[in-house]
């Protein structure tokens, strides 16, 4: 066991220093800056600084949450398609079953697509709340 | 294996059908259904019944088993599912299905326009399935399921008016004392099971021997254990108590259960279980002692009664009391014999006296009946009939035949004894039987109930009655079960001196006691009524009555110093320390519950520690 | 390459797959709520016979799935709880009032990845097969959104599932850079020439708390009552049956196979997690009185038991292991479906607090009577399927001289017992008052009420007949490799 600790002080001391290291310098940044660094209070130091203008109103507003949504859809078909690259390179070499790979694998991409579009995922606005829209189409 | 054998589990699996159908029918299904569901089950049973006895006695009536499956196979523990049948299986297998039958059929008019009628005959199967289950399991484990099968459908059969707190009290009083014995059994199943490694009864019968010499005191416990159980279940002193008070339940149930089959239940397992008895002689003939006791008990008892079903319990306690008797004297097929006789006419007695009281609107005390003879004749016919088979009339009643060979069996052993005890309660016997009938039948009506007592009519009233009776008579006597080769010789079959004297002796005892009780109770009843009136005559009554006081003695010995117990227990040390593993139990509850925070922030915490304290341990296994 | 046999063995995983995308583009066609049910059972059926064919065509094996008898076991547990599951929601989505298809979609989608879980022999696939078991959990246990439970239940389980995932990612890598490769077979090879040591060891650990969340193995267990309880109850009983069977069966593939695991050390850490779960689960179930909570850590309990087949690792503990997982499943289907039952069809919140099920005899004497069975095999009572595991469980232990978890089993059986009849006697008590019938009379004709009574009639049968299972399940679990 004895052994067996040296043996592994040995091996591991590198990792040991690196973690003293780190939060040493952690520690020199933060403990001296407040050391050396000037303190002044006063009415405005206490607001957030954006470029020299004053914040206005609430920092949580409410977004549509079909900007989420098609930012996870583009995110998942971009993902997706990003496999086909892997297919593009190496096209010759997996000759037909890959050619149907590919195929199967665009087919669902479609009939994501497909679902997605019909079941009101990529309209800006659902149906039943612009009925202006639909009269005016 | 027979062509028979696979038919057998039908015998069984036909009654939980029938329960079965009427437990799902959530009480949608009308009267005549139930009836047709209940009573055909238990019909069909019958028929297979017959045709396997049939095949069971044109081959060579040797024992034979059919292993359905095994149920779970761990080490050396394979308990197998698996029947087993033999002379002594058949023969109760007869009577359950057969009488019970019989029985059922009667209990459709009994039960006709009473409320849950699919309730009752769904117990009533599922009795009947445990029974058949009891007696056909070739290893002890399933015999202890139908035991305790048949002690449920007991229990919820003497409640089945249940709402009659009274009855209720009598059903819990009954599955509590049975309760006891079955303790008892239990014991005796881990003991065996402890030196034999098996429950399989043939394997525990055929190791026996070998195992054990004769007298050891493992088998003498082990024995005592099997007598504590078929005690309770058969109602033997000092067990029982509860038989008396179980006639609360419908008149079809007592008798089919509390005097055709489950009762007798006890006199099976000793006999199923002769083996381990043999080996312990002492307790064998504790088995005869208590036996006469309790007959001679009984049959005191009996003569103080007036409800016509108590009368007629503490008739089957008593001639439960010979079959023990019998056990005691090791005439097992002597005992065998007389279940099956005292199967046909306590059944008999049994479904008149429920004839009796239905035709006299639930009035079942001696009392208040009288002179129903002429209004009632079938009922008085099963009377007349039964009653001269209990109290063994000689040559024509299977009774005589039955109890005859007991006492004969009794002198053989030389066991004197028993022998007197079993002759004082055959005059006793024929004393409350007479009574019985000439209280229920005769002189004045002393009630409307008795003098508009209407006649039961058709054929599920008549037919129990007429097959019953004649199955009373002589010519039930001519079945003999096929018990050679499963039961050791009894010992009456070496010799033959003294037999016909015994015969005379036994012939004449009971028709002495039928003259005499015909002499006290048809012309001495104002004698008799001055005597029990008053001085000690009043106080020998009240001590029959009361059947020996057993149920004030239990009381005053048992329940109040438990009750009492219990009170100073209330906040005793040791109740605190079974208390403090509750409370540490509770605590340590609370003490978890207080980490279901429902924050995510808490749960993740404790999966990293949790994650951090697997590593530090394995970092240091390591 | 693949060959037709691949071809072949994949067909199972294949139809699932090809049902999902058939569901998908059904919606998207036109919504019909049976007709979706109705192809999905269709299609989960068809993979369940072919797995018939699968398995009678011999072992196969790909680089990246395995093809043999525990992954058939897998895959028939997976499909067939599936399948109760899909009834149950047919009935309980009828009265929901939001959009209903996409339920089954997520479901089929979350099979397809037990699927692929319990015939996973590579790093890859297991964390594939394990994410898209998970992912749609998430959706179908937040689908009924608009109760703020069903909500609560969905993002608890994603930020936590996430976490647990991060673990199981870390040893991995931990795993694959003391041994360079990634398939299980592989990598034990390399771990073997390189002797394994305090990374590989700490590796395994690592996998062992991210699978063991999935488990709800004490400590990581907290998530189990908050989400079985928020989740709808098909979702519900997903989670707790599939999706736990899948995790386990890998589990046990992992243990049995790596060497990793053999370290008595780590033996020790599971046994000592096989306690702390089966005590913990118990206790904490003590005074619930919501009947979903309380199962929920029923099942932690029960996974507790589950483990010291994995502890034991070697004689019978496969074909224990199958056999307690098999009457796990079939039990607290049971019991999930009859809560889904009466909550169905859906109205808010689940019908879950043990009030509701007060007198229920009374009212519903089947449903009381299904749940009685399944309490009962639960608590491992004599002639129902539990006892034939528990007794299992015990026979291992024993053998393998693992004295502290049979006592451990032993004692959680004590308190299990006192609050599952704590819950029976509930069912049979009479209030004053009593409402009439609370819910359709005709549920005995729906689909669902079918499941859950043939459920409590298999467990009452292979109580009382388990040979067939027994054997079924040793020549299933035979040779493992």
């Amino acid at each position: 066991m004895e052994q067996n600790a040296t043996a592994i002080i040995a091996e591991h001391w590198a990792i040991g220093v690196f973690i003293v290291a780190v939060i040493a310098l952690c520690a020199f940044m933060i403990g001296v800056s407040s050391l050396l660094g000037g303190r002044s209070q006063g009415r405005s130091k206490s607001l957030p600084f954006e470029s020299g203008i004053v914040g206005a109103g609430s920092a949580r507003q409410r977004f549509s949450v079909k900007f989420y949504m098609v930012a996870m859809l583009f995110v998942i078909f971009d993902i997706e398609a990003v496999f086909l690259f892997a297919w593009s390179v190496s096209v010759k070499e997996v000759g037909w079953a890959g050619f149907w790979g590919a195929a199967i694998f665009i087919f669902i991409l479609l009939a994501g697509l497909v679902y997605d579009s019909r079941v009101g995922a990529l309209e800006w606005a659902p149906k039943s709340r612009n009925p202006a829209r639909k009269s005016g189409s | 294996m027979g062509v028979s054998m696979s038919y057998l589990p039908l015998t069984f699996l036909l009654p939980l059908l029938g329960t079965f159908i009427l437990a799902l029918s959530r009480g949608h299904m009308s009267e005549r259904g139930s009836v047709w569901v209940g009573v055909s089950s238990v019909g069909l049973a019958a028929l297979v019944t017959a045709f396997i006895t049939i095949q069971f006695m044109s081959g060579d009536q040797s024992a034979q088993t059919l292993t359905l499956w095994t149920w779970i196979s761990v080490g050396n523990f394979t308990p197998t599912i698996g029947l087993a049948l033999d002379g002594l299986s058949i023969t109760m297998l007869g009577i359950i299905t057969g009488v019970g039958f019989l029985i059922h059929l009667f209990a459709a008019w009994y039960m006709r326009g009473e409320e849950g009628i699919t309730r009752f005959f769904a117990y009533m199967n599922l009795f009947v399935f445990s029974m058949v289950l009891l007696v056909l399991g070739d290893n002890l484990m399933l015999l202890f399921l139908g035991w305790e099968g048949v002690g449920i459908c007991s229990y919820l059969l003497i409640g089945y008016y249940y709402r009659d707190s009274a009855n209720g009290a009598a059903a819990f009083k009954a599955f509590l004392i049975t309760r006891i014995g079955d303790v008892f059994l239990a014991i005796g199943l881990f003991l065996i099971f402890a030196e034999l490694g098996t429950l399989n009864i043939a394997a525990i019968l055929e190791q026996a021997p070998a195992h054990w010499a004769t007298g050891d005191s493992l088998v003498r416990w082990a024995a005592l254990m099997f007598l504590g159980g078929a005690l309770g279940k058969s109602a033997q002193l000092p067990l029982h108590t509860w038989l008396a008070d179980a006639m609360a339940g419908p008149t079809p149930v007592s008798a089919l259960i509390h005097a055709a089959t489950m009762v007798t239940a006890g006199v099976y397992l000793i006999a199923r279980m002769h083996g381990i008895f043999d080996l312990a002689p002492d307790v064998l003939h504790l088995v005869g002692v208590i036996g006469a006791a309790t007959l001679l008990m009984a049959g005191f008892a009996a003569l103080a009664q007036t409800d016509i079903k108590r009368i007629l319990a503490y008739s089957t306690m008593s001639q439960i009391g010979y079959m023990f008797l019998a056990l005691g004297v090791g005439a097992y097929d002597s005992a065998i014999f007389h279940l099956m006789t005292h199967a046909f006419f306590k059944a008999l007695l049994f479904l008149s006296a429920g004839a009796v009281i239905v035709s006299c609107h639930h009035e079942q005390d001696m009392r208040k009946l009288g002179g129903l003879w002429r209004r009632l004749p079938l009922a008085y016919m099963g009377f007349i009939v039964g009653g001269a088979a209990l109290s063994a009339l000689p040559l024509v009643t299977a009774g005589f035949y039955s109890k005859d060979d007991i006492l004969w069996q009794s002198l053989a052993a030389d066991q004197k004894g028993l022998l007197l005890a079993g002759l004082v309660g055959a005059l006793l016997t024929s004393l409350y039987t007479v009574r019985l009938i000439i209280g229920t039948f005769h002189g004045e009506m002393k009630s409307d109930h008795a003098r508009n007592a209407e006649p039961g009519r058709g054929l599920q009233h008549g037919l129990p009655l007429i097959l019953l009776a004649v199955l009373s008579t002589f010519i039930g006597a001519m079945i003999h079960p096929p018990l050679s080769g499963v039961l050791p010789a009894s010992p009456g079959e070496s010799t033959e001196a003294g037999h016909t004297a015994l015969e005379l002796i036994a012939a004449g005892t009971a028709i002495a006691g039928i003259a005499l009780a015909a002499w006290l109770f048809l012309r001495k009843r104002e004698a008799l009524a001055r005597l029990v009136s008053g001085g000690p005559g009043a106080s020998l009554w009240t001590l029959w009555n009361q059947a020996w006081g057993f149920d004030l003695l239990f009381d005053r010995l048992l329940v109040r110093p438990f009750r009492i117990l219990v009170f100073i227990l209330r906040r005793d040390i040791i109740d605190a320390l079974f208390g403090l593993v509750a409370s540490i139990t509770k605590g340590l509850n609370a003490g978890l519950t207080r980490t279901q925070t429902g924050r995510v922030r808490t749960y993740a915490t404790s999966m990293v520690l949790g994650a951090t304290v697997v590593l530090i341990f394995l970092a240091f296994g390591q | 390459m693949l060959t037709s046999a691949h071809m072949m063995a994949l067909t199972p995983v294949i139809l699932v797959c090809a049902t999902a995308v058939t569901v998908m583009l059904g919606i998207a066609w036109r919504r019909q709520h049976a007709a979706t049910a109705l192809v999905s059972i269709l299609g989960l059926n068809l993979a369940l016979v072919s797995l018939y064919l699968v398995y009678s065509a011999g072992d196969v094996s790909t680089p990246l799935l395995v093809f043999d008898r525990l992954s058939m076991l897998g895959m028939v547990l997976v499909l067939a709880s599936t399948l109760a599951c899909l009834t149950m929601s047919h009935a309980y989505l009828e009265g929901y009032p939001g959009r209903k298809e996409e339920f089954y979609l997520l479901m089929l989608c979350a099979a397809a990845g037990g699927m692929v879980l319990v015939a996973s022999q590579h790093l890859a696939t297991l964390f594939f097969g394990l994410e898209l078991l998970s992912m749609p959990l998430y959706g179908m246990l937040a689908y009924t959104y608009r109760d703020k439970r069903s909500l609560e239940s969905g993002i608890k389980y994603l930020v936590l599932s996430a976490a647990a995932t991060a673990f199981l990612l870390f040893g991995m890598a931990l795993l694959y850079s003391q041994s360079g490769r990634l398939d299980i077979a592989g990598l034990l090879a390399g771990l073997e020439s390189s002797g394994g040591g305090a990374w590989a060891l700490a590796g395994a650990g690592l996998m062992l708390v991210g699978l063991g969340f999935k488990l709800s193995i004490v400590p990581f267990h907290l998530w189990t009552p908050d989400v079985y309880q928020g989740g709808p109850g098909p979702a519900a009983t997903f989670l707790a049956t599939a999706s736990k069977a899948a995790v386990f069966i890998v589990l046990l593939r992992i243990v049995m196979v790596a060497p990793a695991f053999h370290v008595e050390w780590l033996h020790t850490v599971l046994g000592g997690l096989a306690l702390l779960t089966m005590i913990v689960g118990n206790l904490l179930a003590l005074i619930q009185t919501n009947l979903k909570r309380l199962l929920g850590y029923s099942s932690i309990a029960h996974f507790g038991y589950l483990l010291v087949a994995l502890v034991v690792a070697d004689g019978l503990a496969v074909e224990t292991a199958g056999i307690y997982l098999i009457t796990y499943l079939m039990t607290t289907l049971g019991a999930f479906g009859v809560v889904t039952l009466l909550s169905s069809p859906y109205s808010g919140e689940d019908a879950s607090a043990l009030h509701h099920y007060r007198g229920l005899f009374w009212r519903r004497p089947y449903l009381a009577a299904v749940l009685t069975v399944c309490l009962l095999s639960l608590a491992g009572i004599p002639f129902t399927a539990g006892f034939i595991g528990k007794f299992y469980i015990v026979a291992l232990g024993v053998e393998a001289g693992r004295w502290w978890l049979v006592g451990g089993i032993i004692a959680g059986s004590v308190i299990g017992l006192y609050y599952y009849l704590r819950v029976m006697v509930t069912l049979y008590l009479v209030e004053p008052g009593m409402r009439g019938r609370d819910a359709p009379d005709n549920w005995g004709m729906k689909a669902g009420g079918v499941v859950v009574l043939g459920l409590a009639l298999l467990v009452i049968a292979f109580g009382v007949y388990p040979t067939p299972v027994i054997d079924w399940m040793s020549v299933l679990t035979s040779p493992v490799h």
